[in-house]
């Protein structure tokens, strides 16, 4: 299970984040503590890192930990990538480094995935 | 849930292909996550949050997505500005020209009271310096809009840019509120949580 961080339990005080949401490279702050609603379903995040550029078929992974946010306005700094399919994708606002996450545009929800941020 | 901010700003980059908007938006990083999935589908759109006197502000920021290679940018991406960073490269005469353009592209299409910026980037280029810093100050005094040199590059006065610019819509949206409602006395918008620390680049920026 490649996003089974070991103390995630740790991290959720009444179903939220209790501790700030960072970037992992940069330490761009990305959520203040109770702004995200902890959840839990499947979905294939590309990786940070592909092993082609401009693949059409990004290497991915499932990642199942998240971090869900109603209102884009809630993030302290985030980045928005354009459009594919229903999504966009979340980075650092800072050094673009992502997807962190994605946003869902039917339901205007974003989810940021616990494995690609550190908790500080 | 309240709203945890005071002022939501749009603010628009413009300015030709190639002077430096996207590195303006984010950190410059050099190549440091190139091969990855975000760089092949580009960025719609930034989210920052930043404490202006006592004030939570939100910028969404919006870069280009390339439309500027066209020479046009459409009524729909300026749709909601309220400021407009107009970028030239000052090792590129060609685009400090241009920027005569862009302005009659925004009164053509933007919302005639959207306040401007004219930043010069890639100022650390000085050796390859193509436009005078004191031309660029001349533009924008013909055109009553604030004038700075940045470095996306060497993280020169980029967070002073913007921290400029959303001050100056700030002094304007609350002159306009106190104009078409005189004050009764302590009326005020809220955010439900206001937070004292600085934001993270403004932190990083003080490193430097
Ligand atoms: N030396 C220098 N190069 C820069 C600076 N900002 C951007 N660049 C470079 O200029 C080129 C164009 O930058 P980009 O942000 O893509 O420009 P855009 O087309 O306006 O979005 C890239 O190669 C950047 O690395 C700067 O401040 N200094
Ligand atoms: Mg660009």
């Amino acid at each position: 299970m490649p996003d089974c961080n070991k103390n995630f339990e740790s991290e959720i005080k009444e179903g939220k984040n209790l501790r700030n949401v960072k970037c992992k490279y940069c330490s761009s702050l990305i959520l203040t503590p109770s702004t995200g609603t902890f959840t839990s379903f499947e979905f294939n995040l590309p990786l940070m890192k592909q092993s082609k550029v401009n693949d059409s078929n990004p290497d991915t992974e499932n990642v199942s930990l998240f971090w869900a946010v109603n209102e884009m306005y809630t993030f302290q700094n985030v980045g928005f990538s354009n459009t594919v399919g229903d999504n966009k994708y979340l980075t650092c606002a800072d050094c673009e480094a992502g997807p962190i996450g994605f946003h869902d545009i039917p339901s205007k929800k974003s989810y940021v995935a616990l494995s690609r941020v550190q908790h500080v | 849930m309240a709203k945890t901010y005071d002022y939501l700003f749009k603010l628009l980059l413009i300015g030709d292909s190639g002077v430096g908007k996207t590195c303006v938006l984010f950190r410059f990083s050099e190549d440091a996550f190139n091969t990855t999935f975000i760089s092949t589908i580009g960025i719609d759109f930034k989210i920052r949050t930043i404490d202006l006197d006592g004030k939570k502000i939100k910028l969404q920021i919006w870069d280009t997505a390339g439309q500027e290679r066209f020479r046009t940018i459409t009524t729909a991406y300026y749709r909601g500005a309220m400021g407009i960073m107009l970028v030239y490269d000052i090792t590129n005469e060609k685009s400090f020209e241009n920027i005569k353009n862009w302005i009659r592209n925004i009164e053509e299409n933007a919302s005639a009271d959207v306040e401007k910026m004219l930043l010069g980037n890639k100022c650390e280029l000085e050796e390859k310096r193509q436009v005078s810093k004191e031309r660029g100050e001349q533009l924008a005094i013909e055109y009553g809009i604030k004038f700075i040199e940045t470095s996306a590059k060497a993280s020169i006065r980029v967070e002073e840019a913007f921290f400029t610019l959303a001050r100056d819509i700030k002094a304007k949206m609350e002159k306009k509120l106190e104009a078409s409602n005189p004050p009764k006395g302590g009326h005020q918008l809220r955010a439900s949580e206001p937070q004292r620390k600085p934001p993270s680049w403004l932190s990083r920026c003080t490193l430097l």
